[in-house]
């Protein structure tokens, strides 16, 4: 490939962007060749040009005003740029949709976080996938930035975060904490408002996880232990069973009868926490680690659970918690890791609490239930991609059930490896609209991603494609989600 | 929080029909670990409703037993307690303490639970503690007709015992709690 560069044209006028990679090379080339034949500048001999570019889906920033002149052409060596429509190419695709948008900057969704970047004039290296390139960096310092001011600005904080957030330096947990509405803005009340929490989550813990036995025993108060010295023999006295409470009391609201209720629940929460993510040594295997992690997110399920009889624990719960128990326990920062369990058990109250409808059963037909919304992603699609639409619904068949129900209430931990879920959580978290939203938007872009295929296929196929979604570029695919979002106000 | 049941002396079918519907209401599987029984139950079909009631089941044998495999004694741990199991009917005199402070130093237990007095009694002595949970459908026994239903359930946590006694007083369901504590240091032989 030509090192096809805009080094000529230092300040060119806006409405010089090429639109298509075939504009580009038409109007540069000529000049370009007749540069490269006259010499070869030595920024070209560098090695950084030896790296293969990225694969897994970087936005190269095409810029019109560079303050660098070096790399931005190399940048488009690789990527074709196409006119931005709703993209129709499965995401295996090597289509890199750019679209410009009113302001200065050029922002790429991009959560991948790699080579995008926001108002900095950073070049996008090829950088490895694995190396943090400069974006990433000043993505990290942007939300660092953001993070130590003395009053958080949220929606600025939103801004940056639905970009993606870095993997490193804790900033993730922190984030998410701020989104949740567990952390104050106010930076100076974080401590206060931790400890507060903290101790809370301790006093139910303490409360609601004592078996009857204990609580029998706190209710007496009575000094028992001389009893035995007193007397070395004769007949024990018996007392008073205080409240009627004795182990096989059938009573309501006797705390043995309820104890042997809340057994069943526990043990269903027990088995569901010893299968969550079987493949991360994090959760699961032999370690002391993991048995440590799964007994926290067990506390946790059964405290919620005895908090809200309303809903309890239904299967589906610890999925949820697991990502954010995950990103609190990883934590560099040592207090915060190990007040992990206390922070995730308030974190998944609230986010929990915009799709509690979806775990109650006798909500399932209402208006706010899992049906409702599943109905509603329907309509979405429909308003988007009536011919996929219709293909899928009523050509063939396949009712949104059987696939997006397990998307909605598991919030897309399942459909993805554990990085990407994280990634897209990042989104669903900051978006202003509200996760519910925001999710819908990504189902819907899900679908459209693969259109192609779901075309092309009957009801085994397609039904088998969305129940085993395949993996694909993230950046790509919430890119498509927030298109969806600006073009439904169209 | 272990729960076990000490129970004995149904004497069915020859004495009593049933257990009282009061106790068999409260009798459900899945709240007890262990079923402790002194005896004289008498047919196979007790023993496969305990077995319901919780798979781990310890019987000696009563004089009236029709399964004459039950054994004597039987000793076992529960937590920090090790428990005997005596029908009673060997101890003369029967129902006499000292001499079941006999046979619980000779089992080496640090409760002795024993019956054939129909009674139920909870005795403390140097040896330990000594349990009789009396008997379930207030069969009459070899003493007298006036016996109360009765029966046990002990609830063992680390080193301490709290004892649920049930008892059937004028049809309805009494139930007292003894306190015990087991000293640290090892029982006096």
């Amino acid at each position: 490939m030509g090192f096809l560069v805009l080094r000529e044209k230092k300040n060119p006028s806006p409405i010089s962007v090429p639109q298509t990679f075939v504009d580009f090379i038409g109007s540069n080339l000529d000049s370009n060749l007749a540069m490269a034949k006259e010499r070869i500048p030595d920024w070209l001999n560098s090695s950084l040009w030896s790296t293969t570019p990225s694969v897994d889906g970087r936005l190269h920033r095409f810029s019109l005003s560079p303050t660098t002149t070096t790399t931005t052409a190399a940048a488009a060596v690789s990527e074709p740029i196409v006119q931005p429509t709703v993209p129709v190419s499965p995401p295996a695709a090597a289509s890199r949709p750019q679209y410009t948008v009113t302001s200065q900057k050029y922002e790429f969704r991009d959560p991948i976080d790699k080579n995008s970047n926001n108002n900095s004039n950073d070049n996008d290296q090829n950088a490895s996938p694995s190396g943090v390139s400069p974006d990433d960096i000043s993505r990290q310092a942007q939300l660092l930035a953001e993070l130590s001011k003395k009053v958080v600005n949220f929606r600025e904080l939103r801004r940056i975060a639905s970009q993606g957030i870095p993997d490193g330096a804790g900033i993730r947990s922190t984030v998410w904490k701020l989104l949740l509405g567990y952390l104050p803005p106010d930076r100076l009340q974080w401590s206060s408002e931790l400890a507060k929490k903290r101790s809370e989550y301790k006093q139910f813990k303490e409360e609601l996880l004592m078996n009857p036995t204990e609580i029998t025993r706190k209710l007496e108060k009575s000094a028992v232990d001389d009893h035995s010295k007193s007397e070395s023999s004769g007949l024990l006295s018996r007392s008073q069973v205080t409240h009627g409470e004795h182990p096989l009391s059938l009573g309501e609201s006797s705390i043995w009868n309820q104890f042997f209720q809340d057994t069943e629940i526990i043990e269903q929460i027990d088995r569901d926490v010893k299968r969550t993510h079987p493949d991360m040594h994090f959760f699961s295997g032999d370690l002391p680690l993991a048995k440590s992690n799964q007994d926290a997110l067990k506390d946790i399920l059964i405290v919620f659970a005895k908090l809200n009889p309303g809903i309890r624990y239904v299967q589906g719960m610890n999925e949820i918690l697991a990502p954010l128990f995950y990103v609190f326990r990883n934590d560099p920062d040592e207090e915060m890791a190990a007040a992990a369990e206390a922070d995730s058990f308030f974190c998944f109250v609230e986010l929990l609490s915009g799709f509690r409808d979806h775990f109650c059963k006798q909500l399932d037909n209402s208006t706010v239930g899992i049906r409702s919304t599943i109905s509603r992603l329907s309509q979405f699609l429909k308003e988007h991609d009536e011919e996929l639409w219709r293909h899928l619904e009523i050509t063939t068949k396949v009712n949104p059930q059987f696939y997006a129900f397990r998307w909605i209430t598991l919030l897309l931990t399942q459909e993805f490896n554990f990085a990407d879920s994280l990634h897209i959580w990042d989104t669903l978290l900051s978006d202003p609209e509200g996760p519910l939203e925001t999710l819908l938007r990504v189902c819907c872009a899900m679908l459209i991603l693969v259109r192609r295929r779901l075309l092309a296929g009957d009801f085994t196929s397609n039904l088998k494609l969305l129940q085993n979604y395949p993996s694909s570029n993230i950046s790509h695919l919430l890119y498509v989600a927030n298109k969806l979002r600006s073009q439904a106000s169209n | 929080m272990v729960l076990v049941l000490a129970i004995g002396d149904l004497h069915i079918p020859h004495r009593a029909p049933d257990l009282p519907p009061k106790f068999k209401s409260m009798l459900v599987p899945g709240k007890i670990q262990h079923i402790i029984c002194t005896g004289n139950l008498c047919i196979k079909e007790v023993h496969d409703y305990f077995k319901t009631l919780c798979p781990d089941l310890h019987i000696t044998r009563g004089e009236y037993d029709e399964d004459s495999h039950y054994p004597e004694n039987k000793t076992l741990t529960i937590g920090q307690f090790k428990l005997g199991i005596c029908h009673g009917h060997q101890v003369i005199p029967w129902g006499d303490l000292d001499s079941l402070a006999m046979v619980q130093r000779q089992l080496d237990v640090d409760i002795l639970v024993t019956g054939h007095t129909h009674q139920f009694k909870a005795y403390k002595h140097e040896g330990g503690v000594v349990i009789n949970p009396g008997s379930a459908t207030g069969a009459f026994s070899s003493f007298t007709y006036d016996v109360n239903p009765s029966f046990v359930l002990m609830d063992i946590d680390g080193l301490r015992v709290v004892v649920y006694v049930y008892e059937l007083i004028d049809g309805e369901v009494k139930v007292d709690k003894i306190d015990f504590k087991k000293t640290a240091t090892a029982s006096a032989h």
